[in-house]
């Protein structure tokens, strides 16, 4: 099962160069059953790489492109009167996709996000008293522009929390650079690509990933953390326990990827900038800097 | 639209921390409670409008820690602080000396409270407080004491502990600090010893004469006391080596009182320029004791009737008194050996004036009295034979209220009142001795002494304080007569003490059964405590410089060098001894197979390849395989093993048997 994964990381890795390591971690977070936030600046391949997931997955996949007039209705969809029925017709909106690319997210309302990020954490849409279930597996990549940028809105904590993992693609280097300028459009590349996971295949994947195995001496690490990011000065608010869960599945997954049955400390040391960092932000958009005191001053156990 | 910046959201965020000690109240509390209980017992050793400004400051601080804005600001300060040294100059013109000190440090404490605004602050308080609580200890120096600076610091350390901890959890800090504390005992005791010893300049400490109690006095007024003031304080301890003396030979002397203006009677004036008589002729078997006197204003040391041997620097006058050459000042130990039977030989001519001087001529009642008693016309011996039976069978009573005689008080006392303690009887005595041709004189000391069952010493406190006569004989020297054994044998033979004296003044006993359970539980325990505290002064107080080299030559240890050795050396063990111990316990706790593991990073730290405490083992197998590709194989078996024991699922006895058999044959 996990030799899927690799052939799925080296296809992806055809399309968006140099970026081995972040592509590595939003399959992780999607393993993990979580949802991925990317931020950066525009044109880094932010929505090149959501594309490239859902083809490669095959999963369906709808783009919504957030902006600063977008209503809720535009997200999870509406009822519409039915002249002919005389009756009430809920037309579903681009929310009801197995993969779906929020881009610019920051961008829109407060009441526009809180719409997306209620049914992420829900599962599910309740409109006019009656609840429509999302389709499984669901995926939430969110894109957003960094925050000093005319025209955001920052996503509350509350609400950056739901997202397991934040990552950050930067420009890619010298000869990555050199490849995607002499090569053929990312669209093209993007609509050859073949499926290389169905989505039964990822739900069983994802299941596998639950029963990793995580010893006490793990925990005893995953506690440390928690407890070092409340008491250190470093930090003004520490990690919330849901957040500790977040780690823990998500070092989980690591692990599935890494072809291991057990979860070792390097699994959460891989994943924590990504999982911690946006949950810590301390005015620095740096997630590995954030993070660098915990890796360096947290004994393993 | 506006901009927010991560830091105004982050500002507003609920769930901003408060981690600055500074404004940490648990600190606060416990560093403010400590400090005010280290500065209390000052209350009796600083003028009260010090110690008043101390805890107005202190509690102003207290406050502060709800309202901050109640804090005085920096000119406030300024005033203050101007206050404080006004308030120091007014009660004392000088910059040295304890009392100085002392009031330094606390006005200094008190204005620093005021002024906390980093941590540097709170660390320079507690520094503050540590040396005025050590400043109590150049005032008093009792068990009592120690034992409650010691419990004051041990709050103190737990400060120290909470500000260093990230957990403040008062208990846990109060415990930590008493570990610390038992901890330290071993070293402090080492130290205690074997430390050389400083004789610290007189103007810096102890110039506490003034305040050394007044014990005996050197003249004695029967008429003009009505109430004898009965002070249980303690005036010396005996410790003897052998048997103790009965009690109706429990004499301990004092100043000897020769002169009267008949209604005072005092030493004479030369005394100092009279000759050293020759020793007495001893007989019967001697006493050996070790006396131990507490601080005095005068130099008198009360030997047991009749001072044989004694050392430098005790001296003995005219009067067979025992006397300091040193500063009595001090609580001083001393070894006397003394003879209850003593023969002092003949009288000498200036000694005979003395022991006939009477203030004018005798009244005619008195001379009557005399002659009605054969004072003129018998032996001495007979004389006073009958002088004592007149007092046994006519009506004289024993009191320590005795009513009043101010005018002519010797005949008051033989004729109308005849209520009295020992200085009536011992006076009346003598004069009537005098009148009769016969040389006595008034002794003064103290009688008696209370045995301490747990110790086996004796204690002789203000109460004990006796008065009895000394009447020279032909053939027998000077012979001692307590009068008040006539009037009253219980005090003497029983040995009575301030416990029994009821309020009344007359001896008495508790009637009741339940009462007397009661009292000799409560004389128990008081004689429990004063053991100990004999012990505390005996060997804590006055271990000084000579007690020193004494107790450490009888351990082996005669020079300052091998003084030296030993300290170091002890202190290097006992160090030695608790971090084994500690390292030890730590050992203990660690699971075996990464105490293997732990080994096995040990190996490989000999190779200059150490792995950090946050890297983990694959990272750390990672990084060593680059350095040492020869041992690839043998370090990803560990590694692989190590993971599958510590964090796997699935281990097996068998894979830590081959994981301990592969760390084992694991060579670099």
């Amino acid at each position: 099962m996990q030799n899927d994964t690799h052939h799925l990381l080296d296809a992806a890795n055809q399309v968006i160069l140099g970026k081995a390591h972040k592509i590595r971690l939003a399959l992780c977070c999607l393993i993990a059953r979580g949802h991925l936030l990317i931020e950066d600046i525009p044109g880094v391949g932010k929505t090149t790489l959501a594309n490239t997931l859902a083809k490669l997955l095959g999963l369906n996949c709808q783009r919504i492109q957030f902006t600063s007039d977008i209503l809720p209705a535009d997200i999870i969809g509406a009822s519409v009167f039915d002249a002919k029925n005389l009756t009430f017709k809920f037309h579903p909106g681009p929310l009801f996709n197995q993969m779906v690319l929020a881009d610019e997210i920051n961008r829109a309302t407060p009441k526009a996000q809180s719409a997306l990020l209620e049914a992420m954490e829900e599962q599910n849409i309740t409109v006019d008293g009656k609840t429509y279930p999302l389709p499984s597996p669901f995926f939430v990549i969110a894109t957003q522009n960094p925050s000093y940028q005319i025209g955001t809105f920052p996503l509350p904590e509350s609400q950056l929390d739901r997202f397991l993992m934040r990552i950050e693609l930067g420009y890619p280097d010298h000869d990555a650079e050199r490849l995607l300028l002499k090569g053929q459009s990312r669209h093209s590349l993007i609509e050859s690509l073949p499926v290389m996971l169905t989505p039964e295949r990822l739900i069983n994947m994802q299941d596998a990933v639950t029963d990793i195995y995580v010893s006490n001496a793990v925990l005893d690490y995953c506690q440390a953390i928690i407890s070092f990011t409340r008491e250190s000065s470093e930090y003004h608010c520490g990690l919330s326990p849901r957040a500790g869960l977040a780690l823990l599945n998500a070092a989980k997954a690591w692990a599935f990827m890494e072809q291991r049955d057990a979860v070792i400390p390097e699994d959460i040391q891989a994943v924590l900038a990504a999982v911690a960092g946006h949950r810590l932000r301390s005015g620095n958009n740096d997630s590995a800097a954030i993070v660098a005191p915990i890796l360096a001053k947290v004994a393993v156990h | 639209m506006v901009r927010h910046t991560p830091e105004s959201v982050w500002k507003h965020s609920p769930c901003f921390k408060s981690m600055n000690s500074v404004q940490n109240k648990s600190i606060l509390i416990f560093l403010l409670a400590s400090i005010g209980l280290i500065a209390f017992p000052h209350i009796n050793h600083i003028p009260k409008a010090v110690f008043a400004f101390f805890y107005l400051l202190l509690s102003w601080r207290f406050i502060g820690i709800w309202k901050q804005n109640w804090l005085p600001n920096k000119p406030v300060i300024f005033l203050l602080t101007v206050c404080g040294l006004a308030l120091l100059y007014s009660q004392y013109h000088g910059v040295f000396g304890r009392d100085a000190g002392t009031r330094l440090f606390v006005t200094a404490l008190a204005l620093k409270l005021l002024e906390i605004k980093s941590e540097r602050d709170l660390y320079l308080i507690t520094y503050l407080a540590f040396i005025v609580a050590a400043s109590q200890f150049l005032y008093e120096q009792s068990l009592l004491m120690a034992a409650y600076i010691l419990f004051v610091c041990s709050i103190l350390l737990a400060t120290l502990v909470c500000l260093n901890s990230t957990k403040l959890q008062p208990f846990t800090a109060l415990k930590t600090a008493g570990i610390i504390l038992v901890q330290a005992i071993p070293m402090a005791v080492i130290l205690f010893i074997l430390f050389p010893r400083v004789e610290a300049p007189k103007w810096m400490l102890f110039n506490e004469k003034h305040q050394a109690k007044a014990g005996l006095s050197d003249s004695m007024e029967p008429g003009s006391i009505s109430d004898l003031g009965m002070s249980d304080e303690l005036v010396f301890r005996v410790k003897f080596t052998g048997a103790l003396p009965p009690p109706p030979q429990r004499y301990w002397r004092g100043p000897v009182l020769s002169y009267t203006d008949g209604k005072k009677w005092t030493q004479v004036k030369d005394l100092r320029f009279r000759p050293i008589l020759d020793k007495p002729v001893f007989t019967g078997l001697p006493y050996q004791y070790t006396l131990l006197m507490e601080p005095q204003d005068k130099n008198w040391v009360f030997a047991l009737e009749m001072p044989a041997d004694y050392a430098l620097p005790l001296s003995q006058n005219a009067n067979y008194q025992l006397v300091t050459l040193e500063n009595p000042d001090k609580r001083t130990e001393y070894k006397i050996t003394s003879y209850p039977g003593y023969n002092t030989g003949a009288i000498t001519r200036i000694e005979y004036k003395d022991a006939m001087q009477l203030p004018g001529d005798p009244s005619d009642k008195i001379k009557q009295l005399v002659k009605q008693l054969h004072g003129f016309d018998s032996t001495s011996d007979y004389f006073i034979n009958e002088l004592l039976n007149h007092f046994r069978k006519e009506d004289f009573h024993y009191t320590l209220t005795p009513p009043l005689m101010e005018e002519n008080p010797l005949e008051t006392f033989l004729f109308e009142t005849r209520y009295g303690f020992c200085s009536h009887y011992a006076a009346a005595f003598v004069y009537l001795l005098r009148v009769a041709n016969i040389p006595a004189r008034v002794v003064t000391g103290y009688q008696g002494g209370e045995l301490n069952k747990v110790g086996n010493f004796l204690e002789i406190r203000q109460a004990d304080a006796h008065a009895w006569a000394e009447v020279w004989l032909e053939n027998k020297g000077w012979v001692r007569f307590d009068p008040t054994a006539a009037i009253a044998p219980e005090r003497i033979e029983r040995n009575i003490n301030i416990d029994q004296l009821m309020p009344g003044g007359i001896i008495n006993y508790m009637p009741a059964d339940a009462a007397q359970a009661a009292f000799n539980w409560l004389k128990q325990s008081r004689q429990l405590w004063s053991n100990i505290d004999y012990h505390w002064q005996r060997w804590v107080i006055n271990y000084d410089n000579k007690n020193q080299s004494g107790f450490l030559s009888s351990l082996g240890i005669t020079d300052i060098k091998a003084m030296l050795y030993w300290m170091v050396g002890s202190i290097g063990l006992i160090t030695a001894l608790l971090s084994w111990l500690l390292l030890y316990q730590k050992q203990q706790a660690i699971d075996p197979v990464v105490r293997l593991y732990n080994r096995f990073c040990q190996k490989i730290a000999k190779r200059g390849l150490l792995r950090g405490p946050c890297e983990g083992a694959k990272d750390f197998a990672g990084r060593v395989k680059i350095k040492l590709p020869e041992k690839a194989t043998s370090i990803d078996q560990i590694t692989d093993l190590f993971i599958k024991l510590h964090y796997g699922k699935n281990s097996t006895p068998d894979d830590f048997k081959l994981f301990k058999k592969r760390v084992k044959s694991f060579k670099i």
